[in-house]
């Protein structure tokens, strides 16, 4: 799932400085998973808000909702009527969902609560890893299920660099050497050999931003090419 | 052909010694041991934004060492550039006549001193040598034909005391199916690690042997037991160095050093000999001097 924290409220509080009439707008998917951005924390922020602004004796009304998932039009359409009683937008989704929302027609300018990290795993309550770069090229099949374009910080893809230290890496000694576990678990399985022939340069070109997938079965809906 | 190419070819045991480029534009301290070891080593060593701290490049570095009569060494780290940028330095370098390539992952930039850098690593050591000798062969990576074929002699990097080994083993046997023509080892100052290192090697590149002279800190930190570097210093060894006062401490350094490139020389342990003395050219004088150099 997508990963997100929330921004330093200081931040968040001085982009709502101009502002009287605020909709925060969660999100019922990754960032509720992970504690961001669900119908709790949209709670939590509306409290601090509105305590922030009764410090500072000024007036403020705050409104909250929370949608099944802000990258699916299909959830989102009950927020055009929400919106209308306000002046702007806080929305606790990921970088999508807040661009879905402020693309949507009749929408009030859209502002982001939470900074997007990455995409990740839940390894134990409020605790999240990262796990895949979205490479467009998955070689986790001949990595042992480790990935070495996320996992390795250099995204090395033909063994580790020189800096491991007793299989934790250069970077963070924290982590693992991604090479380090790539090999061992490999050699476990006894299928080193998957990883002896050398891997080509990444095509990045299939990374060219922003990306675009037609499920095969939609192809012709969209005027693609079969 | 290099002269360090035709020194590992004829069995000479060549010395490649490593000068610092300055953080500015002064090559003076850069070019001193150049100008006073010219004749003495086979080739100067170049590092490339050494340890992610910034510094002058390599490439201008060694026309600086070719324009003071001596061969110079570069290293290209995969740090700093995308596969377009590799490339043309590599046509920079071969255009002044610069062959010996040493070819690095590179550190990470949190290790250096512009640690919001974006790291690129758009390829590896394994492919940036795949790409050298593709050059070498009258393309660059895309397939493209160059006019006119580069000559590299090129040289990656190798860990003696990795641990754990395999995965070393593996990224050295394929950097030796790349095609490197030789091997520059981590320090080493326990020489058995570098015997054992060299039989699981076998026949291959040429292993080129660093010796280094270590700083105050890691002599302290090794008596303590807390270096964390990917060589050892044994603690008897860190005992011997030990002194209250630096300049003491790297005058043993010195000796050490002497002793140990002397000792990979007598018994045949390495083809050659990387020396790593900060750059200074005194101390490198002294270590060359004392090991009969
Ligand atoms: S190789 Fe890594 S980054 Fe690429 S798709 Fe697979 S898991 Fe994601
Ligand atoms: S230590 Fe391992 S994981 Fe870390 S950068 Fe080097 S190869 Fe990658």
């Amino acid at each position: 799932m997508i990963i997100a924290e929330r921004k330093p409220f200081a931040e968040i509080k001085a982009a709502l400085e101009p502002y009287e009439k605020i909709l925060i707008v969660g999100c019922g998917t990754c960032v509720a998973v992970c504690l961001a951005g669900g119908e709790k924390e949209v709670g939590l922020l509306a409290s601090q808000i509105k305590l922030a602004r009764g410090q500072n004796g000024k007036p403020v009304k705050v409104g909250e909702i929370t949608v099944e998932r802000q990258c699916d039009r299909e959830f989102m359409q009950p927020l055009s009527d929400a919106v209308a009683d306000y002046e702007i937008v806080l929305s606790t989704a990921c970088g999508a969902g807040v661009q879905f929302l402020a693309a949507m027609p009749e929408m009030k300018p859209v502002i982001p609560a939470l900074n997007t990290t990455f995409i990740g795993v839940n390894e134990e309550a409020g605790f999240y890893t990262e796990r895949c770069r979205a490479c467009h090229n998955c070689y986790l099949g001949t990595t042992g299920g480790i990935c070495p374009v996320t996992m390795c910080p250099k995204g090395l893809l033909n063994g580790p660099c020189g800096g491991n230290l007793k299989g934790k890496c250069e970077v963070n000694p924290d982590n693992d050497c991604a090479w380090c576990a790539i090999y061992e678990r490999l050699d476990r399985q006894g299928r080193l050999d998957l990883i002896d022939p050398i891997l080509p340069l990444h095509p990045h070109a299939r990374t060219t931003t922003p990306g675009a997938i037609i499920h095969p079965a939609y192809k012709r809906r969209y005027g693609g090419h079969e | 052909m290099s002269k360090l190419q035709e020194a590992l070819a004829g069995g000479k045991f060549p010395i490649v010694v490593e000068i610092k480029p300055p953080k500015g534009i002064d090559p003076e301290a850069m070019l001193a041991p150049v100008k006073s070891l010219n004749g003495r080593v086979t080739a100067f060593s170049i590092p490339d934004n050494e340890h992610a701290k910034m510094r002058l490049s390599p490439v201008a570095a060694a026309q600086l060492v070719k324009a003071a009569g001596a061969e110079p060494m570069i290293h290209l780290t995969c740090r700093d550039r995308n596969r377009l940028a590799l490339e043309s330095e590599l046509l920079g370098a071969a255009a002044l006549g610069v062959e010996n390539v040493l070819i690095v992952s590179g550190d990470f930039v949190n290790q250096g001193d512009h640690p919001d850098a974006k790291p690129v690593y758009d390829a590896d050591s394994v492919q940036l040598l795949q790409i050298a000798k593709g050059m070498m062969a009258g393309h660059d990576s895309a397939g493209n034909e160059l006019k006119g074929a580069p000559r590299f002699y090129l040289g990656a990097v190798a860990i003696p005391e990795a641990d754990p080994l395999g995965p070393q083993l593996l990224k050295v046997k394929k950097k030796t199916a790349a095609g490197v023509d030789f091997l520059i080892t981590a320090p080493v100052y326990d020489l058995t690690k570098l015997q054992e290192f060299r039989q699981k090697l076998g026949a291959g590149a040429a292993i080129i042997a660093t010796v280094k002279v270590p700083k105050a800190a890691e002599v302290e930190q090794a008596l303590q037991g807390k270096l964390r570097k990917v060589y050892t210093l044994p603690a008897s060894v860190a005992q011997e160095l030990k002194a209250d006062d630096p300049a003491e401490i790297e005058k043993k350094g010195a000796a050490l050093a002497a002793r140990l490139l002397k000792e990979i020389k007598a018994k045949n342990l390495a083809d050659g000999v990387y020396l790593k003395a900060r750059g200074k050219g005194e101390l490198m004088a002294a270590i060359l001097e004392q090991a009969g150099i």
